[in-house]
């Protein structure tokens, strides 16, 4: 009896002594990476980066929080916008009352016109290739601006959104610290603000409290660069960071998943796993073989192999999700005695071997090696050369493998994709070179038609027919689709529901808050 | 003194001018294009071109190289190529915090590894002997980043001591917590080392003939122990020692990515990924120096802790 007395007393001294627990205002996130580098939205192109920049810039236009399809866009900076039946002229109309950041003052037409034309700039810009169909971009009154195309692009709002180039910067922060300055001390118009810069420590941002959607429920981020994974888990449970990128392993999510205070947020857009195969080099110049290589895979194999909460199958040599994808396309099904059969048929009865150089990143090698197994069972030896990552880029774009596995996201809509991998402007070792390793060019009409499509219906079924051309002749083998995974505190509400971010982490939006 | 300070400088500057060439040559010859690095995946070829001519890649490699050690002589190592920030800066900002996690380091291995090691040597052949032989070479087969790890869980998840992000000098306090388990990591496999050669170098001190005489004159065992057969036995601990401050230099790399400390560790990993060319020939510079130095300042530690050593 006596002791219930002295521990309800004590209870009762605590509860009165203890102060209201303060609801917690300050994020702090994790991020796989030894530094964020230039903090410039111009430049940084690495996922360290972008989901930094999505915190402190605004777009004309954007997508959802949350979202990342482009037909989810809505008005940002830009209240409203018009363009000519050409699909040459666009006319945005800004928001008044728009304050960069470190009372910069107003951001009006001059900005936006500032931006876009740096943004297209080779010297200040790592996207100015983006916008070579820009003519001019022009201010016509302080809150109107009008852009000219030389001709029409699929997705003009797509530039002009808050994701690379089109990230709004202030003009008078830009001009006065010059390139290099700008980097070190970045100004938007977005819910945060740059605060400081420690070298390879964090990125302290603050709320801005002029943000145009309203002041920020939480009062600053501290963007702390934590490369090694185990170190972020340990951080994580802890307490010392409350968000982070995570690792895409199944065990990963489901061990997160299972400690108390933590989930894991599993969202788009998914970076596709493409087998290209080098279609100039025997024996994979012979559609036989190719076809025997797409039926030796199994999709459904990998997919369970790299885990069913973390990642699809892929419908189509476009990821599915994106705009234009043919989400029903006719890719080969796996078929070993077929595959066999085709391999004889093409004069391999004994099988053939074929080399790869890949990276040695452990995602990626253990996909390739699971893919490996695969191809032996229908007589088709996959032989390796693993190299460090920055070496597998170089040698791949030097056209040194018969075999090339790419994994990749890029922005939704399927002219991105089919353009940079499959159109012959796009094929590795030439002066227009992006990632074409395949020497694939079957469709390269039907994606320049699409381009310049202003029939939405009609465009679409162009792409798909694209798609369909590319699947028939196997330029490349669509297998897997790997999500992005963050690990949040759940204590942590967002302010929307995550599907999708096309800024590689979640947004964090003046909504964004802790419930305690 | 004078003469040997001097001649070991200039061998100090002809072992710069070799890393120097090698460092600007290997940087090359390893496959990895900054420039498609820096602009991504999904540059085309003719931004990547363009961006190799802004940085100078285009330009013929004894070009290049005559243009880097005419820099160097200057003091100008360049700026990052992915940051564009002056390396020298970079260096700079983060140095003291390699510095300072090797001293502390070095000075614990120290403190421990000694006395284990002539507390081993006095009990030759009986526990104490067979406990430190066992633990030391525990510590020497430990890999760094695991033994990290299980510091890390021990100390700051499970027991909440310390903290697992260890890079805060704000207040004292905050720095002995950022500092201790970074440093315990480094130093408890420096002290496996230091004990082992203690413990060799001090067991065969002992069967010297001075080390019986101080016995038979009725010298106390612990005068003998501390005072004249450790004094003899430290030349062999102190190369060690000199040897090892290159390696804890190394062992910092993987040390401060685990505990997330800033250094020269995280940065030359980032230059290395990157292909950073200027930010790792600058940093190449400062590893050599480091090393140098030490070379050095463990030459002269000889003739401190032996006056029969000769520096000439």
């Amino acid at each position: 009896m006596r002791v219930t007395w002295m521990a309800g007393a004590a209870l009762a001294a605590l509860m009165s002594a203890s102060p209201v627990l303060a609801q917690k205002t300050t994020l702090v996130v994790g991020m796989q990476t030894q530094d964020a580098g230039v903090l410039d939205p111009h430049i940084n192109s690495g996922t360290p980066g972008k989901a930094l920049m999505n915190w402190m810039f605004n777009g004309l236009v954007r997508i959802k929080p949350g979202q990342f399809s482009p037909d989810q866009i809505e008005p940002d900076i830009a209240q409203s916008w018009t363009s000519s039946p050409d699909g040459k002229e666009w006319t945005f109309k800004l928001r008044q009352g728009v304050q960069c950041h470190h009372d910069g003052g107003e951001f009006t037409a001059d900005d936006a016109v500032f931006s876009l034309k740096r943004a297209s700039t080779k010297d200040s810009s790592a996207f100015s290739s983006d916008y070579s169909a820009f003519d001019k971009v022009e201010a016509v009154d302080k809150y109107t601006i009008k852009i000219t195309l030389k001709q029409a692009i699929p997705s003009l709002l797509g530039q002009v959104m808050n994701y690379h180039g089109g990230n709004m910067v202030c003009k008078k922060a830009a001009e006065a610290l010059g390139k290099d300055g700008f980097g070190k001390k970045p100004a938007g118009t977005g819910p945060f603000m740059f605060a400081e810069y420690v070298p390879q420590q964090y990125v302290k941002l603050v709320a801005n409290p002029k943000y145009f959607r309203g002041e920020p429920k939480l009062k600053e981020i501290i963007y702390r660069f934590i490369p090694s994974d185990a170190s972020r888990d340990l951080a994580l449970q802890a307490g010392e960071i409350d968000m982070m990128i995570g690792r895409q392993e199944q065990a990963w999510v489901e061990r997160t998943n299972k400690t108390p205070g933590l989930k894991v947020l599993t969202f788009g857009p998914a970076e596709m796993s493409v087998v290209h195969l080098n279609m100039m080099q025997p024996p994979l110049d012979n559609l036989k073989v190719r076809q025997a290589v797409a039926h030796a895979i199994s999709r459904e194999g990998i997919w369970q192999f790299r885990g069913q909460n973390i990642s699809r199958q892929a419908v189509s040599v476009v990821p599915s999700g994106y705009l234009g994808t043919n989400e029903t396309a006719a890719l080969l099904p796996h078929d070993i005695a077929k595959a066999k059969a085709l391999l004889a048929e093409a004069g391999h009865p004994n099988g053939i071997t074929i080399k790869a150089i890949h990276t040695t990143l452990p995602g990626m090698m253990s996909f390739i090696e699971a893919v490996q197994a695969q191809l032996k069972r229908a007589g088709i030896t996959l032989d390796i050369t693993p190299v460090e990552h920055p070496t597998f880029h170089q040698q791949i774009r030097q056209d040194l493998s018969q075999l090339t596995h790419f994994q990749a996201a890029r922005f939704p809509i399927a002219d991105v994709y089919l353009t940079q991998f499959f159109h012959s402007r796009s094929i590795v070792k030439t002066p227009t070179a992006v990632t074409n390793f395949s020497h694939c060019k079957v469709a390269d009409a039907e994606i320049d038609a699409a381009r310049n499509e202003r029939d939405a219906a009609k465009q679409i079924a162009l792409w798909k027919a694209a798609q369909d051309k590319i699947i028939a002749e196997v330029c490349a083998v669509p297998v897997n689709e790997m999500l992005m995974n963050w690990a949040i505190r759940d204590s942590l509400d967002l302010g929307y529901e995550l599907k999708g971010s096309l800024n590689l982490g979640p947004p964090v939006t003046e909504m964004t808050r802790f419930t305690k | 003194m004078g003469t040997f300070l001097v001649k070991r400088l200039l061998f100090s500057l002809v072992t710069l001018f070799a890393v120097l060439t090698l460092v600007f040559l290997v940087v090359r010859i390893v496959p990895g294009d900054p420039a498609q690095i820096i602009l991504g995946d999904q540059a085309d070829a003719t931004a990547i071109a363009a961006l190799r001519t802004r940085l100078g890649l285009d330009r013929s490699l004894p070009e290049q190289y005559f243009g880097f050690l005419a820099g160097a002589l200057r003091g100008d190592w360049g700026v990052s190529l992915v940051t564009g920030r002056p390396v020298i800066q970079e260096i700079v900002a983060v140095l003291p915090w390699t510095l300072e996690l090797t001293f502390v380091s070095m000075i614990l291995g120290t403190a421990i590894g000694v006395p284990l090691g002539v507390w081993a040597a006095v009990n030759r052949n009986r526990m104490p002997d067979y406990f430190t032989r066992l633990t030391s070479l525990l510590g020497l087969s430990f890999p760094p980043f695991v033994s990290a790890i299980l510091l890390l869980i021990v100390f700051s998840l499970i027991l909440n001591w310390f903290p697992v992000i260890s890079g805060n000098r704000s207040t004292p306090w905050a720095w002995f917590q950022s500092i201790t388990l970074p440093a315990l990591n480094l130093g408890l496999i420096m002290a496996a080392y230091i004990t082992r050669v203690t413990r060799s170098a001090l067991l065969e001190v002992m069967q010297e003939d001075y080390v019986r005489t101080a016995r038979a004159k009725g010298v106390p065992w612990n005068v003998i122990v501390w005072r004249h057969a450790l004094r003899n036995a430290l030349i062999p601990v102190v190369t060690v020692v000199g040897l090892y401050l290159g390696i804890l230099i190394g062992n910092s790399v993987l040390t401060e990515i685990v505990f997330n400390r800033p250094g020269l560790g995280k940065l030359i990993i980032g230059a290395l990924n990157q292909r950073d060319y200027t930010m790792l020939q600058g940093m190449m510079v400062i590893y050599t120096l480091i090393v140098v130095v030490v070379n050095v300042l463990t030459d002269l530690a000889y003739a401190f802790v032996d006056p029969r050593v000769k520096l000439s």
